[in-house]
């Protein structure tokens, strides 16, 4: 960026020698021509000052844009860490249950059939807790479908229990259609709820190896290779 | 389509809404009025002002909604009939007719699983209603039912109180 006042073209240092070298040695210059000479280094330094506080001026912007800058990512950095879908663990899942004993239970299937998780001694099981208004646990049933077939020979066992009130069979039907799964979904009460920890956040998922323990509760819906990888765990590799 | 079909006469409702999580935020924001029960996992809340309307003639009064951020509601056509859509149900005051109810259109939202689309209210939207009041003091009572989600995972159905003191001129 430059700086020229109107009127008063920049000139080099050489060039104002030649001015004085034109004009004559020491005796010969004259009150106007040392006026002349004062004006021009007044000018000069007035330049030069202006010179100055543009530099100043420019240094103190960037220095306030990086300081904003820095402000806004870490203000960007605390909304995404907020609505990050794991914010909320704590009132997701009310017990923690790793390591200890999957709770027991009985309920009853869609054809009105009795399972319980005692059936499945000595399996790994998943028990996926769900909800028909709930958009991300039927995003992750087909996968629980797909698993179940190709962990066959760990004899994976994955049961659905539906978690909400009021709903009915139809609904649920209808739900299970629209997903594709065929393992068995089971109606839950709140008290098979509770005894999981499960609070009002759908979908929970509990991992129970092949000795009846809990290894992984996930709250929300996780990624495919999340769900496989605590599939691995309890029922080991294909 | 907002608005079509609806003569606007009188005074708008401004109704003031804010998002909870924990419950805490709205009374560090200053907001008053807001109910008790809206201040836990409910994720939309509402807050009336009274609201000043010509008596004995059609006008419409608009209600502001405002779903926490990082939620949202299915709105009140969503996509699959297994979702639950967001409806308005107000109760049959003295004197208060409700004429009709007007919702907004949803916005599409992705879930990152499967990509399945969902048709979603997100932040604030606005449920019209065109009513007819009488002189005095009445008010409009109901209830927004809705079911919020956030991308992972969701929450029950919920009925939010709405109470909307009217003054009839």
């Amino acid at each position: 960026m430059s700086f020229h006042p109107v009127g008063h073209p920049i000139r080099s240092a050489s060039e104002e020698e030649g001015i004085n070298l034109k004009c004559g040695g020491p005796n010969s210059v004259g009150a106007g021509e040392d006026v002349g000479v004062a004006r021009r280094v007044a000018v000069a330094a007035v330049m030069v000052v202006a010179v100055c506080l543009l530099f100043w001026a420019g240094w103190h912007n960037l220095r306030s844009r990086r300081v904003a800058m820095q402000q806004a990512q870490q203000a960007q950095i605390t909304v995404q860490k907020d609505n990050a879908p794991d914010a909320m663990p704590d009132m997701a899942i009310t017990k923690n249950l790793v390591g200890k004993a999957a709770p027991g239970f009985t309920l009853v299937d869609l054809s009105g059939k009795k399972v319980s998780l005692a059936d499945f001694k000595g399996k790994p099981v998943v028990v996926n807790f769900w909800a028909t208004y709930c958009g991300p646990c039927q995003e992750e049933m087909p996968w629980f479908e797909e698993f179940t077939k190709k962990y066959a020979a760990q004899n994976l066992v994955v049961l659905g229990l539906d978690l909400e009130d009021g709903v009915t069979k139809d609904v649920v039907q209808k739900a299970v259609r629209k997903t594709g799964a065929t393992y068995p979904i089971l109606f839950a009460d709140d008290k098979v709820g509770a005894s999981y920890g499960v609070g009002d956040y759908l979908p929970v998922t509990v991992y129970v190896g092949k000795d009846g323990s809990v290894t992984e509760q996930t709250p929300g819906a996780p990624s495919k290779d999340e769900m496989e990888a605590h599939i691995r765990k309890i029922a080991g590799g294909v | 389509m907002r608005g079509s079909g609806f003569s606007v006469v009188g005074s708008r409702l401004l109704a003031l809404a804010a998002v909870l999580l924990c419950g805490s935020a709205a009374v560090a924001q200053g907001i008053v009025g807001l109910p008790a029960a809206s201040t836990g996992k409910g994720h939309v809340t509402f807050a009336a002002e009274v609201v000043e309307v010509a008596a004995g003639k059609p006008v419409v009064v608009e209600l502001r909604f405002r779903v926490e951020e990082g939620f949202h509601v299915n709105s009140h056509t969503p996509k699959d009939e297994l979702l639950i859509p967001t409806v308005l149900k107000l109760e049959d005051a003295a004197g208060v007719k409700v004429v009709g109810v007007e919702y907004p259109k949803g916005s599409a939202f992705k879930l990152p699983g499967n990509g399945e689309m969902l048709d979603v209210y997100q932040g604030e939207f606005r449920v019209r209603l065109q009513v007819v009041v009488p002189k005095g003091q009445s008010s409009l009572k109901g209830g927004l039912r809705y079911q919020a989600c956030d991308s992972a995972a969701c929450f029950p159905p919920r009925t939010l109180a709405v109470n909307v003191p009217v003054n009839g001129k």
